[in-house]
């Protein structure tokens, strides 16, 4: 611990919050009100992490963290904002920007914390991080298996709303786990897949689920880590922007569509990759109404 | 009686001459035919020398008559001479007459010659006479003819007028109805048929004459461009008036146009409505955004105060103060947007025109598209304009996000105020974009102009932003060249300016 964090806002209260909870958590944590003063403080101090809201008066927060980057590229940095995330998906994707915490009413504190937690550590796999009480798990072996783990963990879902979405984004996630992240197989080629899938004797997909008092949550993870932060920025990126006719640009690519969809369904959708090594999909659905309103965005790749 | 003059042609008698002098005729004298055209002076009788005409008589004569202009010719000869047949066919047919030389002893060819004078002088008169006559009914017939073309062209007009679509109306400077066609008869419920001398003050409708009072004003002041829209119960018309000017440029009297734009206007109407419900979407979906910042303190401070073991008088005022001032905030967004949609009437007042600017710019800033665009403020001190203020915001609202759209996300906005004039404050937008190109400048405030992709715009923008202006008693324009675009925005300051 005793991480040094920068806060950049131009909302006083929000600074005021941010910090004396951050500092009970035991970081070391600075203020700065806009871009300049922060790229100043920056010259005088080392920090790492920069945290700043993304609309403020004068260098919007884009623009910092891009300056950041260039300045100093071992500083880890996110973003957090009142507005609609998906609004920002496209600038995400240009400044290859992962983490966007949503400033959420009710206000998230525990979000908040394992976010900065998970960007500042790497300790981001498992469920448990993400899920307070105890998680089931199952290891995937063949692709005849897939359809059963799904009932279990719908079944093991309390009733919501989403739920049928729900299972059907659960489907996407884990299928693109085993065929395209196990088996690397090309998902424009959907339609020539062998139904009938056996993964080598080494190889696994952990499917993990649990709940706790104000969540539910389900862990997807393959062992190849394939995935790359800039294609799901890419694919939800596409499934976002409305082209001429009002439909999105990626309705009818062959995939991307499943990462676009959870997201959009799923409370709180989390993409973990470790390069070559694991690739985890985390998806947390709050209890109803809970945290209603903007999604974080919230990928990791190290 | 008249004394006659007379032309001796090649007379080879000398007393001849010399008698008619003494008997009071005025004599000419030539020697031969040839001489003839030569005489310049008029004569009223031509005597000729027998001898002269015996030759092809027929041809002689006729190139004679035309050489005197019809002057009556006698033939003078000898009497024991012998007609001959072809001179007494002429003698016969009164072509010629024939004088006797053996006469002139006893003066009796003088009295012959007197007779072929009065005769002469009569035939004279019933030539011009006649010929007079001839004139007169040639004459008639071209009136006839022009007459029958003025009735073919006054019919053709009558039916191009009527047949046109448009009502149309024709007054003399008095205001006299000179020609109404079909279609304005319709529009106008104009029923006379006869209806010369009535003015359109005694038989048109208030409104129609308050208008046309005022394009007869506009046209003393040659400024009759202007397009004017009149509602006649369900019915909207828009008229426009001509001068009409005769070939020296004096004004004749005035051509009103009108049309029926009930169904443009209805239209018009419904999409000026959507456009505004268009704007109290931007306008909700920015309030909604603006909503989550005051919310999510307000929450995280409660969640800290109810987290806290022990409540320490400072730090607990502290967050009440905080959450008073984010919910004091939440509930100026909320009315912000009570007051856009609240109607025009109750809402008009004075507004600092930055503070308008600014609220205009945190229904906007959210937008991803504002992330990359540097805001400049010039505002001008404490300066004040009267009006509506939602709808201020609406014009603003609609140039800003014109503007950005406009950079696509790259460049400087710049908003500036200043006082114009003592009435008048100008604000200006001006944006770093690729510039209007000059050709469809003066297009740009038409109702669905646009140049955006379909689906994009509705083309109403700035058409609304024209009218909104206009209404509140202001004016906009723009400059725009490559790389910069101004719009101009003149709004009244004090309640006086404002229509």
């Amino acid at each position: 611990m005793n991480e040094r964090i920068l806060l950049v806002d131009d909302e006083e209260d929000l600074l005021e919050i941010l910090s004396d909870f951050l500092g009970e958590k035991r970081y070391v944590v600075r203020c700065a009100h806009n871009g300049y003063e922060a790229l100043e403080m920056l010259k005088d101090a080392a920090f790492h992490l920069v945290l700043s809201d993304i609309n403020m008066p004068g260098m919007k927060g884009f623009e910092l963290i891009n300056e950041v980057a260039r300045l100093y590229p071992s500083i880890k940095t996110a973003l957090i904002t009142a507005y609609d995330v998906r609004d920002y998906l496209q600038m995400a994707r240009t400044y290859n920007i992962g983490n966007i915490i949503a400033k959420t009413a009710p206000f998230n504190f525990d979000e908040v914390a394992l976010l900065i937690h998970n960007i500042l550590t790497e300790e981001v796999f498992g469920l448990e991080r993400y899920i307070q009480g105890e998680v089931i798990s199952h290891s995937i072996k063949t692709s005849n298996e897939i359809e059963g783990v799904i009932d279990r963990i719908v079944e093991f879902m309390p009733e919501h709303r989403q739920k049928r979405k729900f299972r059907q984004a659960l489907g996407e996630i884990i299928v693109n786990a085993v065929y395209y992240g196990a088996k690397n197989e090309r998902g424009d080629r959907k339609s020539e897949w062998d139904f009938d899938v056996t993964l080598a004797p080494d190889e696994e997909v952990l499917v993990t689920w649990g709940k706790d008092d104000e969540k539910a949550g389900v862990a997807v993870r393959d062992q190849k880590g394939r995935l790359t932060k800039q294609q799901v920025l890419f694919w939800l990126e596409r499934n976002s922007t409305k082209g001429g006719d009002g439909l999105s640009i990626g309705l009818f690519d062959e995939h991307g569509k499943g990462l676009y969809i959870t997201r959009e369904t799923i409370d709180r959708f989390i993409v973990n990759v470790k390069r070559q090594a694991s690739t985890e999909v985390v998806m947390l659905m709050y209890r109803e109404g809970l945290y209603d309103g903007f999604r974080p965005l919230w990928i990791h790749e190290f | 009686m008249a004394v006659a003059t007379l032309l001796f042609v090649g007379i080879p008698e000398p007393l001849f001459a010399k008698r008619a002098h003494e008997l009071g005729y005025a004599v000419l004298s030539v020697p031969d035919v040839n001489a003839i055209g030569s005489v310049d002076a008029p004569y009223d009788l031509m005597l000729i020398h027998g001898n002269l005409i015996r030759d092809s008589i027929d041809s002689i004569i006729e190139r004679l008559y035309f050489l005197n202009n019809n002057v009556p010719i006698a033939v003078c000869i000898d009497a024991h001479e012998r007609l001959d047949a072809q001179l007494s066919h002429a003698f016969r047919e009164g072509t010629l007459d024939v004088l006797y030389y053996n006469e002139l002893p006893s003066d009796l060819i003088f009295a012959r010659i007197d007779k072929l004078f009065v005769f002469g002088l009569l035939d004279k008169n019933l030539r011009s006479l006649q010929e007079n006559i001839r004139e007169k009914e040639t004459l008639r017939r071209e009136l006839s003819i022009r007459s029958q073309l003025v009735d073919q062209e006054r019919e053709l007009n009558a039916h191009i007028i009527d047949s046109i679509t448009s009502g149309m109306v024709i007054l003399d400077m008095s205001g006299a109805i000179l020609r109404i066609n079909e279609a304005a008869r319709r529009l106008l419920n104009f029923a006379l048929s006869e209806y010369t001398g009535i003015t359109y003050r005694s038989i048109f409708s208030k409104e129609m004459v308050v208008l046309i009072d005022r394009l007869f004003r506009a046209m003393q002041s040659k400024d009759l461009g202007e397009i004017h829209k009149v509602r006649l119960n369900e019915t909207y018309l828009q008229v426009s008036g001509f001068g009409m000017l005769d070939s020296q440029q004096t004004s004749r009297g005035m051509i009103l146009f009108i049309q029926d734009i009930t169904e443009q206007e209805n239209t018009a109407v419904q999409l000026y409505r959507t456009e505004k419900l268009a704007t109290v979407g931007t306008m909700l979906s920015g309030i909604a955004h603006e909503l989550r910042n005051p919310l999510s303190i307000i929450s995280a401070r409660v969640q800290r105060a109810l987290g806290r073991k022990e409540w320490d008088r400072e730090w607990m005022s502290k967050t009440l103060d905080s959450v008073e001032k984010q919910t004091q905030r939440c509930s100026s967004i909320v009315n912000n947007l009570l007051d856009f949609t609240r109607h025009s009437a109750t809402a008009l007042g004075y507004h600092k025109i930055g503070e308008v600017l600014d609220e205009t710019l945190t229904y906007v800033e959210y937008q991803n598209i504002f992330d990359t665009i540097s805001i400049i403020k010039e505002y001008g001190e404490g300066l004040e304009v009267f009006g509506d203020r939602s709808r201020f915001v609406q014009i603003f609202l609609n140039i800003i996000t014109n503007a950005a759209d406009a950079m696509a996300g790259r460049g400087s906005l710049t908003l500036s105020t200043a006082p114009y004039g003592q009435q008048y404050v100008l604000a200006q937008i001006t944006d770093t974009g690729p510039g209007i190109p000059p050709e469809i400048q003066n297009r740009i405030f038409d109702p669905f102009f646009t140049t955006k992709d379909p689906g994009k715009g509705t083309g109403l923008g700035l058409a609304i932003v024209h009218k909104i202006v206009q209404e509140s008693g202001g004016e906009v324009w723009l400059k725009s060249k490559s790389g910069s675009t101004a719009f101009f925005i003149k709004l009244p300051s004090t309640r006086e300016r404002k229509a």
